[in-house]
């Protein structure tokens, strides 16, 4: 069906990435340089699904300790509290706002989780060449863009609690060492997004040249 | 495909030299984040302290995550649970212990609850109000690691680090004394009990006291240790007694110390010292008699109002005490009866003389006491019980010169010595109306009653011969007695006595006589010169 779409990489040509010119590769597999902006030419993401998986593959490490780590540590006069992203979803659920409670458990937890999984799913299917739901695929794959910007959240209102609540002696709030993590998965999985070339989608099924990597 | 002529417009890219990597650059990011993830894994691992449990048998305001254990009010590590044991009498208490305090839990130290403590010896805790109770640790001595402990229920009174020296006393019983009593040196407060156990024997107790430095260096192996608890009334021989140490120390007992004056012995004791702890001070300070001479009293009285412990005295002045009283069981006469065990302390007799000789007495040994004390009974020294006061009907013995006493001999041979009594006040007493009824019994008394009865008769005999001799007579007389004045009346004061006609008569002359003066005198009053003159003629 898609056979006859042409496509540039049939047509030996390449359009820039930065400046959008249309120029001609030296060669199929290393294009060059852009002959106006000199930005280096690719047909497709150079390595893109290495890359990808590097960068997921990192941010799934660091989904670990930006669970397990406390990310707010409550100081006051009484007790010290380590707070994980659970233990704040656990105490807004306790204490009544469990909308409050839903919000931060998707946000925090869900989404990056979702992201790693929804981009190890089309890699895998890229490297697969399946040609299986290419729309879902491709519209999934906005949805993860579109997320991703949305994902620290956490992080900010994290450093917003911590600039605030400094009341010493009675009470006072530090960032924990998972907060870092948390926003290390948050900036990898965006990363990751935007390595993810989501062209290959397209290419799955197309022809025998698929991705080298 | 496309036109040819377009394409011929397209520039040719530039060649570039071939940089091509088999592994991309980007996998340093997972490997750096594996890394990282992982060093702080490590870290973690290895910045974790000892996990030590704790038994308590309470877990009040501990809380899992929120209970820290605090060294000298510096965390040192949080609990992390807190659950009931298996047999659910007691509290399981697990706490992480920082790596950096590790060295100080070791096998002999001690962990307890902090709290608002209010005893009547002071407040402590007070800043767990703000900050919750927490798990407080001291310290031990040993080097030895251990990681499950059972909790103080009480803190311990005083930490390892305080200067001071800790001393061991045995006592009958407990008294008012608990933990935190103060103890007491010339009614300052120099420290306190830290501890008290039962011997093991169950037969005394043993209670630990810390004194604080530098008072302690005034503990000599010479230091008398008493209760000072509470009021200690006496109502003895000696009459009332009231002993207190402090207004405290009544509340919530203490012990108080003291080392006599004469003690020559200035060395401070050795940490942990036994000393035994006197009820009172009068006994503690009583005790310290080196010699200790026992004799025995046979008395033939009531021993009713002597206790032991009643004063023995000489001349007045004590010189010992009643130690035990009892029956004794004669075998060879079969009889029971009454023993008094005293003590007399014969430095007592020595007071003022020098030191040295008290104890050249004491080296010289019985027999110079010997021959001092059949000295004394040759002169007539006695025991003899007497009542200390009349109020309690308490008795002491007393030792007294009787110079009519019996001779005696002190039979050395047995031991305690058998001392000659004399019977007491009371008895004597006793004796002396015995002997007045012995008097009086020999009174006889049906000899004088039969004489009495002659008596009677010849009285009786008496009177009836008055009766039929002399009345009669006696009437007759009688009679005639009173014929003499019925006759005596007529004469005299009847109307037409003569008696009385002339008393009128009489009577009726010295009227007239009266009046013949009377105008003799108005004459004279007129004419005084009639005196002279006489009556002068009336003129014609």
């Amino acid at each position: 069906m898609s056979t006859g779409i042409l496509t540039g990489r049939k047509l030996g040509l390449v359009l820039c990435e930065a400046c959008r010119l249309l120029s001609r590769p030296i060669d199929i597999d290393e294009p060059g340089h852009c002959p106006r902006c000199g930005n280096e030419l690719s047909l497709r993401r150079k390595n893109a699904i290495q890359r990808t998986w590097a960068l997921i593959l990192a941010a799934a490490i660091c989904y670990i300790p930006a669970n397990i780590l406390p990310v707010l540590n409550t100081i006051t006069t009484v007790s010290t509290d380590d707070d994980t992203i659970i233990d704040g979803v656990i105490l807004l659920y306790k204490t009544g706002s469990w909308p409050l409670a839903l919000i931060v458990l998707i946000a925090s937890v869900v989404i990056p989780l979702a992201k790693l999984f929804a981009l190890s799913y089309l890699l895998l299917s890229v490297q697969h060449r399946t040609a299986v739901g290419r729309h879902e695929r491709v519209r999934l794959y906005r949805l993860v863009e579109i997320v991703g910007r949305w994902s620290m959240l956490d992080v900010f209102v994290d450093t917003f609690t911590v600039a605030l609540i400094q009341l010493q002696p009675l009470m006072s709030v530090k960032p924990g060492p998972g907060v870092i993590f948390f926003a290390a998965v948050v900036v990898l999985t965006m990363i990751a997004a935007q390595t993810f070339d989501p062209r290959l989608i397209w290419d799955a099924g197309e022809d025998k040249e698929g991705p080298d990597d | 495909m496309t036109e040819e002529k377009d394409l011929t417009n397209v520039p040719q890219a530039a060649a570039v030299p071939k940089k091509r990597r088999r592994l991309s650059v980007v996998w340093i990011i997972p490997i750096l984040a594996a890394v990282v993830a992982l060093g702080i894994a490590v870290e973690r691992f290895l910045s974790q302290g000892p996990t030590i449990t704790i038994v308590f048998k309470a877990a009040e305001g501990i809380e899992a995550g929120k209970t820290f254990l605090k060294y000298k009010d510096v965390n040192i590590g949080q609990v992390t649970k807190v659950k009931l044991s298996e047999d659910f009498t007691k509290v399981v208490v697990t706490a992480k212990i920082d790596k950096s305090a590790e060295g100080l839990i070791v096998k002999d130290a001690k962990f307890w609850v902090e709290q608002p403590r209010v005893t009547l010896s002071g407040i402590s805790g007070i800043g767990t109000l703000l900050s919750g109770n927490f798990i407080a640790l001291e310290v031990g001595k040993s080097d030895e690691k251990r990681r499950d402990f059972i909790g103080l229920e009480v803190p311990p009174a005083i930490t390892l680090d305080q200067p001071g020296r800790q001393f061991v006393l045995h006592a009958d019983e407990l008294g008012s004394v608990g933990l935190g009593s103060p103890l007491y040196y010339r009614r300052l407060n120099v420290g306190q009990v830290i501890g008290y156990d039962l011997a093991e024997d169950g037969r005394s107790v043993t209670i630990k006291v810390f004194v604080n430095a530098p008072y302690d260096k005034y503990v000599t192996a010479a230091t008398r240790f008493w209760q000072a608890s509470g009021i200690d009334v006496t109502m003895g021989a000696n009459g009332l007694t009231v002993q207190t140490q402090s207004v405290l120390s009544v509340l919530i007992g203490g012990i108080a110390f003291e080392t006599p004056p004469t003690s020559q012995e200035m060395k401070p004791a050795a940490a942990k010292t036994a000393f035994p702890l006197f009820g009172s001070r009068t006994a503690a300070v009583a005790k310290h008699e080196l010699i200790v001479a026992s004799y025995v009293l046979y008395f033939n009285e009531s021993l009713r109002g002597l206790s032991v412990g009643a004063p023995v005295t000489y001349l007045g002045l004590p010189v010992g005490e009643v130690t035990a009283i009892g029956f004794e069981y004669n075998e060879a006469t079969d009889r029971i009866r009454p023993r008094v065990d005293i003590a007399v302390y014969p430095a007592r007799f020595a007071a003022y003389v020098k030191k040295s000789a008290v104890l050249d007495e004491k080296n010289l040994g019985e027999k110079k006491r010997h021959s001092v004390i059949q000295k004394m009974v040759d002169h007539g020294i006695r025991a003899q019980l007497r009542s200390g006061s009349i109020l309690t009907g308490q008795m002491y013995v007393a030792f007294d010169r009787f110079p009519n006493a019996p001779k005696a001999k002190v039979d050395w041979t047995k031991e305690p010595p058998e001392l000659p009594v004399m019977p007491g006040g009371l008895q004597e007493l006793e004796n002396k109306i015995t002997s007045i009824l012995a008097k009086i019994d020999k009174v006889p008394f049906e000899a004088i009653g039969e004489d009495l009865k002659k008596l009677l008769a010849t009285t009786d005999q008496l009177m009836s011969r008055i009766d039929g001799e002399i009345v009669p007579e006696l009437k007759t007389s009688m009679e005639g007695l009173r014929r003499v004045l019925e006759n005596t009346d007529a004469t005299l004061v009847g109307k037409d006595a003569p008696a009385q006609q002339e008393l009128r008569e009489a009577l009726q002359e010295i009227a007239r006589a009266a009046r013949a003066i009377r105008v003799l005198t108005d004459y004279l009053e007129r004419n005084p010169e009639a005196l002279i003159r006489g009556k002068t003629q009336e003129k014609p």
